[in-house]
């Protein structure tokens, strides 16, 4: 193994990591300012994937108004989520297991209506899911790497600057911290909860347009994908969004290395071990304080 | 007749699934859905020992029982210290994590399932018997179920759900009873897979996906989670009611979906219509 097959490796690895990182992010975001694991998310992202779909194979728009429209589609389809099924659940103070079934359900309800309207075959945004490549020191540098990640980091940027910087990202955080003292100083948390929801459907439309030109999707695609978002929040500790979006680009490389450890059949079953590690011993987030804690106990 | 009689062993398999579902979460409050991957566990046991060591079928059912009980064993010591939220992503990996498993093993079959397992019905009117068989075991599965439920164990489960801070306060061991609850669904799980393995003398990975989770709970949560009999009336709605728009004669490519679309939306309507099922569970009697 040569230090340009490495380097190539990790940079594959970071450019795929671009749209797990968006999805993260959106999952991540919702947990922390609604509370609830947005199992709909994986619904969501359907639905953004095929509006796009559908504006570029059957009314052959350019990709732009393409990508508005599919994140008009699922900021509607998330805000109504929002009002009728949330804001119900909440009114009668349903337990999170309501909440839990509810928003998995509704998410199987879309991706088998995605099946019976599309079918099961893979489908992708681009008729060619290759791209022009640059070779820079050794390394394969795609056309589509360099969008993912200028987007992902221009995008994480916008998000730092709105969540520190305004009003309404402090407004989250107040609402994030405790809904009901904040709802005392006059923040209105409804409004609170629909930016959130606006923002998250931001994050999994662009998410869902880079995975597009990338790789080819069949209905059940984004649930797989919603799971590596989960063990994400909780490897980043919940309540932590940019702890989320690293804990993402570092299961992403972990994955894209271990075919030097283990053959690459078994790549996919990495996500499944950590998500077992991470609930059983890292619920509140990795911490390295709490790594050498379990380390200690191990060797009394 | 053989159609109405193969629809039968179903209702039979589901019955003993929504019903060992039901115990879990709705009377022990475990909120795991992972319970396909025991009846995967049940169906692979059962096919395994007959095609290599051609076992006794009764044999081989009871294996399909222990062996889910011992893989549930797996997830619950490590896992049910863990609750809620937590314990649910926990199951969907461990559900998820072991299908991947079982999908690149050689001996399992691979993703491309474990076939010829040996028919053990030679004489008899197979469907027949496995139509008496399936539903003489779920009987059997609900009896028993209800007689764990209706009894001082019973009572001590239901106790446990409804405030475990005093429960244990009082000196009971919640864990035990969580172990012991979560080994009782599993391993009727398996049994059920058991049964499924044999009569359909063919088991594949992907038929104890995430969305196998998603019929059995639409079955238990349509029934009444939480009531003695509400399983039973959602597995028997549900196995029925698609049978209805069989009839319409649709490609295999569109009927799979919208039978999950039926199912997934009456799930929808019922926890915004009729939380509670089409029977309620009993209220305590202060």
């Amino acid at each position: 193994m040569t230090f340009e097959f490495l380097l190539q490796i990790l940079w594959t690895g970071v450019a795929v990591a671009s749209y797990v990182v968006l999805f993260s992010m959106a999952f991540a975001l919702i947990l922390k300012v609604v509370k609830i694991w947005n199992f709909t998310q994986a619904g969501l992202m359907g639905a953004s994937f095929y509006t796009i779909y559908i504006c570029l194979n059957y009314f052959a728009l350019p990709l732009l108004p393409a990508v508005v429209i599919g994140y008009g589609v699922t900021v509607c389809a998330a805000l109504l989520f929002n009002r009728w099924v949330i804001e119900t659940l909440r009114a009668r103070n349903s337990s999170s297991l309501t909440f839990f079934i509810l928003t998995l359900v509704i998410s199987q309800f879309m991706i088998y209506f995605f099946a019976l309207c599309f079918g099961t075959e893979p489908l992708s945004l681009s008729k060619n899911i290759m791209s022009g490549v640059h070779l820079v020191g050794g390394i394969v540098i795609s056309n589509w790497d360099l969008q993912a990640v200028g987007l992902t980091t221009g995008v994480l940027l916008v998000l730092y600057v709105f969540l520190n910087q305004t009003n309404m990202g402090q407004f989250m955080s107040a609402v994030a911290d405790n809904a009901s003292l904040a709802k005392l100083y006059g923040i209105d948390v409804s409004r609170v909860y629909i930016y959130t929801f606006c923002i998250a459907a931001f994050l999994m439309t662009v998410g869902m347009y880079l995975f597009g030109l990338k790789v080819s999707m069949i209905p059940e695609t984004p649930l797989q994908m919603m799971l590596f978002a989960v063990i994400a929040t909780l490897l980043g500790g919940i309540g932590n969004i940019f702890g989320a979006a690293l804990a993402a680009v570092l299961l992403s490389l972990i994955q894209a290395l271990s075919i030097f450890v283990i053959p690459s059949k078994w790549q996919s079953l990495i996500l499944y071990v950590f998500l077992f590690v991470t609930i059983l011993f890292f619920p509140q987030g990795f911490s390295i304080a709490k790594l050498k804690s379990l380390l200690q106990f191990k060797r009394t | 007749m053989e159609y109405v009689l193969s629809v039968i062993v179903l209702m039979g398999i589901y019955i003993i699934l929504s019903t060992s579902f039901n115990l879990i979460i709705g009377y022990g409050g475990l909120i795991s859905i992972a319970h396909p991957i025991f009846f995967a566990i049940g169906a692979y046991t059962t096919g395994l020992c007959s095609l290599h060591f051609n076992t006794f079928p009764l044999v081989s059912l009871l294996l399909s029982g222990a062996a889910a009980i011992v893989f549930s064993l797996m997830l619950s010591l490590s896992s049910l210290r863990i609750s809620g939220d937590y314990l649910l992503i926990t199951s969907i990996g461990f559900q998820l994590g072991l299908l991947e498993v079982i999908k690149h093993l050689g001996f399992t079959g691979g993703a491309s399932g474990l076939g010829n397992i040996p028919n053990v019905v030679i004489d008899l009117d197979r469907s027949g018997f496995f139509a008496a068989s399936s539903v003489s075991i779920a009987l059997l599965v609900v009896l028993f179920i209800r007689w764990i439920l209706n009894g001082p164990y019973g009572l001590l489960i239901s106790a446990m759900r409804d405030d475990e801070v005093a429960f244990v306060a009082l000196g009971r061991n919640a864990m035990k009873i969580k172990l012991v609850i979560f080994a009782i669904g599993s391993g009727c799980a398996g049994l059920a897979g058991g049964l499924y393995a044999y009569y359909y003398q063919y088991v594949s990975p992907e038929q104890f996906e995430i969305l196998q989770s998603s019929m059995i709970l639409t079955m238990v949560v349509v029934g009444g989670m939480g009531s003695q009999w509400g399983p039973v009336v959602g597995a028997v709605l549900l196995l029925f009611m698609p049978q209805a728009i069989g009839f319409l004669n649709f490609p295999p490519s569109v009927m799979a979906p919208l039978q999950g679309l039926i199912y997934s939306l009456l799930v929808i309507i019922f926890m915004f219509l009729r939380p509670q099922g089409l029977l309620a569970a009993r209220k305590r009697v202060q």
